[in-house]
């Protein structure tokens, strides 16, 4: 095992194993949305239970299925695919982020990524055999994903760049003109991109979402991830997928059939029906999250702890530094003591020891009272006070 | 645009792949006149339905444990366990998204602790392809016609004084039905003492040879500890295509393979293992009858081939029949134009061969283009 591992997934794992002991334990760490799934896609997929149990699907995935998908994207991120030869289901964003990696990363290939970075991407780089190579991101620039950083990151060994927006763990957006600045860079130095989409329809206040593949020249270097787990509360069915140019994506299907074959006949049913039914849901639970976005801002403001902006996504990076603790010992506290976990910003990227994690998928009631209970450890340590 | 050199050099080690090419299993629909499967199905019992719908509306709709929610490690260890496998518990079990996960995990961890592995010839196309997707030393275990095409107890003798000490083995065989034998197992399993070496076990199939006629690996004492086995959860009773597996392994094993799960796919579908936990209860009550069903129609269409003069390959998978025939193209074509699909033995490293599911009804009118051949 990875002792980059043990610092990263397997910490993470630790602390959640930790707060399975308490009763009362409030989880600010996973992202993983309180909200159950919506009623009309469990009747969907209880229909298909019965009229589609039986029924094989090919690796790619069921084709009306990657026709709904395609269909999202031409509406969401205005780019085109071919359903038939440009996009693979998978299972759940986690599966397609570990294809991704494996079909666009060899032996020594390096991989440039922006940090700090959801842990995965290293560990799917690990099995690639690969070679991260990390660019900062600076919370006084509200973590901006620098075009010039990531052209000093370039070497004769650079295959790919990862360009995940909305960030994990910051919630930085990468602004369109930086998107297409860095697609620009790509061309130059013919660079894959492989894109993180997964929190595109959560992007607040003014913030602009632009997926790499709808710059022109994009879409024909470019791997998109996405996944129906965040925005439609879906995370225990599995559905997620990979869009890219139909050359690529046949790689991406061999290795998906060698890998596990077709996602579960009932999880791509269930898909479709999220994708094409009403999105009524999809519209309360946004509205649920930004407004509990500002609980925990207004909550981090008033412990005089300071954040990155978060612009989109389901959590906020909070800079701890004036605890004078590092992250870890400081999550561990506020988990012993007070039974709330938040994430230590260690183990997405090292270097981060002054940040934590701080999602916002509880229930308001329980959200504001891991805030207030953390708010509790945080004066104990003496931070608090009104944030300037 | 441009050539993209990066994307060219990517497309060529692809196409330089050829394990990972391998030809993938053919997407099959249910029909009666498919016999490409591997074995029937039936539609899932509305009790199924009922507990995995039941348990999404409970909230069941969220990521749970990497390796499998618990009850469901914990069938899946009784089970192992009612057949002789004491050696696994339920922190032993990881469930899979599908058998093929199980040959992925098992391949590439296992195979990435031993550094090099010994693959069957003849084979499951899913092993080459997982074998494929990173770099593995690989040693090829030759086929043995009299074994029904099982390598032969030599050839595993001779790859392990070769050095290599990591096997794949099939036992049932997915092409041919063909199993080791007690007395086979008994020696593989000194084998794997003696050599120090470790087997991945592939019993898959085993729910399908005839009660009392199968012996597993894992269930020799002294390999129980150097063997993983893997295979399909509760299969037959209409959750096939929900996608679950499993394997079970020693800790050391289990280990980088949950680390590997969770990298992949952070969990399986819940709705599916759910499910699954219904399904045991109808596997319990509906498999012996399959079974039964399925031997008597095996039997009729053995008598039909040998009849024509045509001997079936050595198999005890009451689901499957195999065939050798120099008239395999021909006869697929001919298949092929009645509406039939079967499977192509080319597909698994054993061309000439062609594999019938044994459906009561069709399987008859499918063997008559190998008799008319």
């Amino acid at each position: 095992m990875s002792s980059e591992r043990k610092k990263g997934t397997d910490l993470l794992y630790s602390l959640i194993a930790q707060a399975r002991t308490y009763p009362d334990a409030i989880v600010l760490g996973r992202g993983d949305p309180d909200f159950d799934t919506p009623a009309h896609i469990i009747a969907t997929a209880e229909e298909a239970m019965r009229t589609h149990g039986t029924d094989y699907s090919p690796p790619e995935g069921i084709l009306p299925l990657r026709q709904a998908i395609a269909e999202r994207i031409a509406h969401v991120n205005r780019t085109e695919y071919d359903p038939e030869t440009e996009i693979v289901v998978t299972n759940g964003g986690q599966e397609a982020l570990f294809l991704m990696v494996v079909a666009a990363i060899g032996p020594g290939d390096e991989l440039i990524v922006p940090e700090p970075n959801y842990n995965t991407y290293n560990d799917s780089l690990r099995f690639a055999r690969g070679v991260k190579v990390g660019v900062p991101t600076y919370a006084a620039e509200n973590f901006r994903v620098d075009p010039e950083r990531m052209r000093q990151a370039i070497t004769p060994r650079s295959k790919a760049m990862l360009l995940v927006s909305p960030n994990n763990p910051t919630g930085g957006v990468i602004p369109p003109e930086d998107v297409r600045a860095l697609v620009q860079l790509a061309r130059e130095h013919d660079l894959l991109i492989l894109a993180d989409d997964i929190y595109d329809l959560l992007v607040y206040d003014d913030y602009v979402h632009l997926t790499p593949a709808a710059v022109p020249g994009g879409k024909e270097r470019t791997l998109t991830l996405n996944a129906l787990s965040k925005t439609y509360a879906m995370t225990g069915w599995r559905l997620g997928w990979v869009a890219g140019p139909a050359d690529l994506m046949a790689r991406v299907r061999d290795l998906k059939a060698a890998i596990n074959g077709p996602n579960s006949i009932v999880s791509q049913y269930a898909g479709l029906a999220a994708l094409t039914g009403p999105q009524d849901d999809v519209i309360r639970m946004r509205e649920t999250y930004f407004r509990r976005r500002r609980m925990v801002m207004d909550a981090l403001n008033g412990m005089g702890i300071p954040y990155g902006m978060p612009q989109g996504g389901q959590f906020v990076f909070a800079d701890i530094s004036a605890t004078g603790k590092d992250c870890v010992t400081l999550a561990r506290e506020i988990l012993t003591e007070q039974h709330v976990l938040a994430y230590p910003g260690s183990a997405f990227a090292p270097g981060w020891d002054n940040y934590l994690r701080i999602t916002f998928l509880q229930p308001d009631e329980t959200l504001r009272e891991g805030l207030e209970r953390m708010g509790k450890a945080m004066k104990k340590l003496g931070a608090g006070g009104e944030a300037a | 645009m441009a050539e993209s050199q990066t994307k060219a050099a990517i497309l060529e080690r692809h196409r330089a792949n050829e394990l990972l090419r391998a030809a993938t299993y053919p997407v099959v629909q249910r029909t009666n006149r498919d016999l490409s499967i591997e074995y029937p199905t039936i539609p899932p019992a509305g009790a199924i339905i009922e507990a995995s719908v039941s348990a999404l509306q409970q909230g069941q709709t969220h990521y749970v444990d990497v390796p499998g929610i618990a009850p469901l490690r914990e069938q899946i260890a009784a089970f192992l366990g009612g057949r002789g496998l004491h050696a696994f518990q339920a922190d032993n079990v990881i469930v899979t998204a599908g058998v093929q996960e199980s040959r992925f995990l098992t391949i590439q961890m296992i195979g990435d602790l031993f550094g090099s592995i010994a693959l069957p010839q003849v084979a499951h196309p899913g092993v080459r392809k997982a074998a494929g997707v990173r770099h593995l030393e690989i040693r090829h275990l030759p086929a043995n016609a009299g074994k029904g095409l099982l390598p032969s107890l030599d050839a595993i003798r001779t790859t392990l004084q070769a050095g290599c000490r990591l096997l794949y083995l099939e036992s049932p065989s997915r092409l041919t039905g063909a199993v080791f034998s007690q007395a086979d197992v008994e020696q593989i399993g000194a084998l794997l003492a003696q050599y120090d070496a470790a087997a991945i076990w592939d019993q898959g199939l085993a729910p399908w040879v005839a009660t009392g006629h199968y012996a597993s690996l894992a269930a020799q004492p002294a390999a129980a500890q150097r063997v993983a086995v893997l295979g399909e959860v509760w299969p037959g009773v209409g959750i096939d295509s929900w996608q679950l597996g499993y394997l079970a392994a020693n800790p050391d094993w289990v280990a980088p393979m949950r680390s590997q799960k969770q990298i992949m796919s952070i969990c399986t579908s819940t709705p599916a293992q759910y499910a699954a936990l219904k399904a045991k209860d109808v596997y319990a009550t509906t498999h012996d009858g399959q079974l039964e069903e399925l031997e008597w129609a095996r039997s009729e269409a053995v008598k039909l081939t040998q009849a024509a003069g045509v001997e079936p390959l050595p198999g005890s998978v009451v689901t499957l029949l195999a065939v050798r025939t120099a008239k395999a193209e021909t006869t697929l074509r001919s298949l092929h134009e009645r509406g039939f699909e079967v499977g192509n033995g080319a597909d698994m490293g054993a061309p000439g061969v062609l594999r019938f599911a044994v459906m009561p009804d069709t399987t008859r009118q499918a063997l008559q283009c190998l008799v008319e051949g």
